[in-house]
């Protein structure tokens, strides 16, 4: 078979070669007059790094050389076979175009390219697994004798595949999250302290924890970690003074909690309701839904009391909308409100929010219809036993 | 919001009783209760005591006046509490209406020899009700009343009786003070009473017009607060506080386009104190609503190069981000929110929470303009009490 020049019509005879370059490339491939083609990177191959550029000229008509060119720039020539060459690419995730021309000695020219698309990361995404933690009371007491075969996950209505299964085994990851406003002074924060202390100190090898001490400002932050004496030195440092914004460093720690892995909660302490926050709750509940994070809300003295007041920020009702939003994030996430009446149950409360996460089943499964569209999936467990209350995450946003 | 009693009213009701001659003529009344029975003492537990005649507290009132007049100001007033506290007892109203007579006789007395010591003695009642509400107001009901109602008849009644310019500024201030009190103990409507009165007096006196709109904003008449709010721009068109509180009650009219201008000018004009902040934060807020993240994450990132320790900025900028679906970006900024120093506790407030409340520093320079004011006046209210003045006598060897 001899090459062909562009232009004077693509006679039959053009080959099975060129047929061959045509159905192996497909749209990112052109016809050459002089027959040439790429044969690496392939379609589709992810370009990063050090890459190989293979090119392969048709028999025919003599070559003198080839030039590669990606992304219009020229990083070679060859002058003989084998026509390969080494690329850097780098670790950008871009999209490139090689191209290849290949001369023959009469003067004729024969182009291939191959564009490589950017990686599509969303597409790992649609594998993400959910985790559901689920709570299961028989009275007032945990259900703790249930096995995989109980369960059954329904997501948008469909029964899904559980793919694994786990109690309370599986290690915490927390945010301490403290009101340590004015409100707070003297015994409050004193018992938040020792609640918070006792919580710490409950906490098993590979559990982590970071510390939020909040006011209308960001008063203390530690980073995860397991030592607990680091933890509980970094609360001491601290004193109660100021507004509150709850909303703000809610959404600082659920952001926190995003790039951990497994059982993530925020045990939020709180004895009044959001004044001086620059962040929505609504944007709180959205960031609740796009994540996999618990929120547990001690609610000290009568916070519900405390909601309907009118700031220069809000009047009462969009206090109550931002109040009643956080009970809803509160409890989409699988989380509860705890409601005490006094200082001196924070311990007591602390102790039984570690003690119930302890005592939850971990449910993962794929989803079978992610979308990545945004759209809202309900999220429903039974337990095939009478008489148990079920709860965990309502759904999630599909994102 | 309407005001339900005048200036005029209340001058009217005290120069009636400066004027009828109150006090030793009323003690002679065999009709008047507080000549016959006295009036019934109690100790600090609230325990009934012995009785006191109208006299003996007439006299305690004049030790404490001279004492005042003399300089001892810590002496004055704890004495004058617990000569009120001896009085008046929140079971009783009638307690109070016999303090009342008992002191409005002595200033009758003092304010007949001269006009000019009704300054003193207002700012003494003024200092003792700033006491009272620091302690609280449980079982100090009456007596908080009464001490407000002392400070701001005396204020009027030396505006009226005056008639000078002069003393309109002054009793301006007196109110503006007092409101500034009650707002700072969330006492809005009361405030907002005092604040219209002041303005009457005076309607240049822009502590009281910023305070006024605040009162309103809380209250979501955001139409009152613009119009407030334009008249101390119109005269002070640099008020920068003014021009920011006037920006967020447009944006709450969904005037957003002359909000957007205002702010936009703050953030770029002022210089980095608590309304430049606050002008960007709301500014990125605005675009954010629109849906203009770009906008909203171009203002924040110059904002956290102008303030690089304020968490809070770091927290609205990963939002924006989150929202855009840079959700690295939005991470890698809570990495830098965990590298930032520690917020001092007790000695910043955010901008956020100073935007709340009334600052008392909007009253400082009516409270200073009173100090020097009624501290020129001792010399005159130990003349009228015919005992020596060390204060003044100090003042003029100081000087």
């Amino acid at each position: 078979m001899s090459g062909r020049r562009v232009g004077k019509g693509l006679a039959l005879a053009l080959g099975l070669w060129m047929l061959g370059i045509v159905g192996a490339a497909g749209t990112g491939v052109a016809r050459a007059a002089v027959g040439v083609q790429i044969e690496t990177p392939a379609e589709g191959q992810p370009v990063f790094g050090s890459t190989e550029v293979k090119v392969q000229v048709g028999p025919g008509e003599p070559v003198t050389r080839v030039e590669v060119y990606v992304n219009g720039k020229l990083v070679g020539t060859l002058t003989k076979p084998p026509y390969t060459l080494k690329y850097e690419a780098g670790d950008e995730n871009v999209q490139r175009e090689f191209k290849a021309i290949a001369y023959s000695a009469a003067g004729q020219a024969g182009v291939a390219t191959r564009v490589i698309k950017p990686v599509q990361i969303d597409d790992v995404m649609d594998l993400k697994l959910q985790q559901l933690f689920v709570t299961v009371t028989r009275g007032q007491e945990r259900a703790l004798d249930l096995e995989q075969g109980d369960f059954k996950i329904h997501d948008n209505g469909k029964v899904q595949q559980m793919v694994t299964f786990g109690k309370g085994e599986l290690p915490l990851t927390a945010v301490l999250l403290i009101d340590s406003s004015e409100s707070m002074q003297g015994q409050r924060i004193e018992e938040a302290r020792r609640g918070a202390t006792a919580f710490l100190q409950g906490m098993k090898p590979l559990d982590e924890a970071a510390l939020v001490m909040f006011s209308d400002r960001l008063l203390k932050v530690t980073p995860f970690m397991e030592d607990k004496a680091a933890l509980l030195r970094a609360m001491t440092q601290t004193d109660a003074a100021g507004g509150t914004a709850v909303n703000d460093f809610l959404y600082m720690s659920l952001k926190l909690l995003e790039p951990r892995l497994g059982r993530r909660v925020v045990i939020l302490l709180s004895d009044g309701a959001d004044v001086h926050s620059v962040v929505p709750m609504a944007d709180v509940l959205w960031k609740t839904r796009t994540g996999q994070a618990m929120i547990y809300w001690i609610q000290l003295e009568g916070g519900e009391k405390h909601h309907s007041f009118a700031s220069a920020w809000r009047n009462a009702k969009e206090n109550d909308k931002e109040y009643e939003t956080l009970q809803k994030a509160v409890l989409e996430s699988g989380g509860r409100i705890q409601r005490i009446d006094k200082a001196s149950e924070l311990e007591g409360a602390f102790r039984s929010i570690l003690q119930e996460l302890r005592e939850q089943y971990v449910l993962g499964y794929y989803p079978n219809d992610t979308k990545k569209d945004g759209r809202w999936h309900d999220v429903r467990v039974d337990v095939q036993r009478s008489g148990v209350r079920v709860r965990t995450r309502d759904g999630y946003v599909d994102f | 919001m309407r005001r339900t009693r005048s200036p005029a009213r209340y001058a009217a009701a005290a120069a009636l009783v400066l004027l009828c001659g109150a006090g030793t003529a009323r003690a002679q009344d065999p009709n008047d209760p507080f000549a016959t029975s006295g009036v019934t003492v109690t100790d600090t537990t609230g325990q009934a005591g012995r009785r006191q005649s109208n006299d003996e507290v007439q006299g305690r009132y004049r030790k404490i006046l001279a004492a005042w007049a003399g300089g001892q100001t810590e002496k004055a007033a704890a004495d004058l509490m617990a000569l009120e506290t001896s009085v008046v007892r929140d079971s009783d109203a009638g307690s109070r209406k016999k303090l009342l007579k008992a002191e409005e006789a002595v200033i009758h007395e003092i304010g007949g020899a001269n006009i000019e010591t009704l300054v003193p003695v207002a700012m003494l009642h003024h200092e003792v009700y700033r006491r009272y509400l620091t302690m609280g107001a449980k079982g100090r009901s009456l007596l908080l009343v009464h001490s407000r109602g002392m400070t701001r008849d005396l204020a009027i009644l030396y505006k009226q009786q005056s008639g000078s310019e002069g003393a309109a500024l002054v009793s301006s201030r007196i109110l503006t003070s007092l409101g500034g009190l009650l707002q700072q103990y969330a006492q809005q409507l009361p405030a907002a009473e005092m604040f219209y009165q002041a303005l009457e007096l005076d309607p240049r006196n822009s502590a009281a017009r910023i305070a006024l709109s605040i009162v309103y904003e809380k209250n979501s008449q955001y139409q009152s607060a613009v119009d407030v709010l334009r008249k101390v721009l119109a005269a002070d068109p640099d008020h920068a506080e003014a021009k920011l509180r006037l920006a967020l009650n447009l944006k709450r009219l969904d005037k957003a386009g002359e909000a957007q201008k205002i702010l936009t000018e703050l953030a770029a004009a002022r210089p980095g104190d608590w309304v430049t902040s606050l002008a960007i934060q709301e500014l990125a807020r605005l675009y954010s609503e629109k849906g203009q993240a770009a906008n909203a994450q171009k203002a924040l990132e110059a904002a956290i190069a102008r303030f690089p320790d304020d968490a809070r900025l770091y927290v609205q900028l990963a939002a924006v981000l989150d929202h855009k679906g840079e959700m690295r970006a939005a991470q890698a900024l809570m990495e830098k929110v965990l590298a930032l120093p520690p917020s001092p506790t007790s000695t910043t407030a955010s901008s956020r929470l100073l935007y709340n409340t009334t600052r008392q520093e909007t009253f400082e320079e009516a409270r200073h303009f009173l100090d020097e004011n009624a501290h020129s006046r001792l010399p005159l209210l130990a003349e009228a009490l015919n005992v020596p003045n060390h204060a003044a006598i100090a003042v003029r060897v100081g000087s």
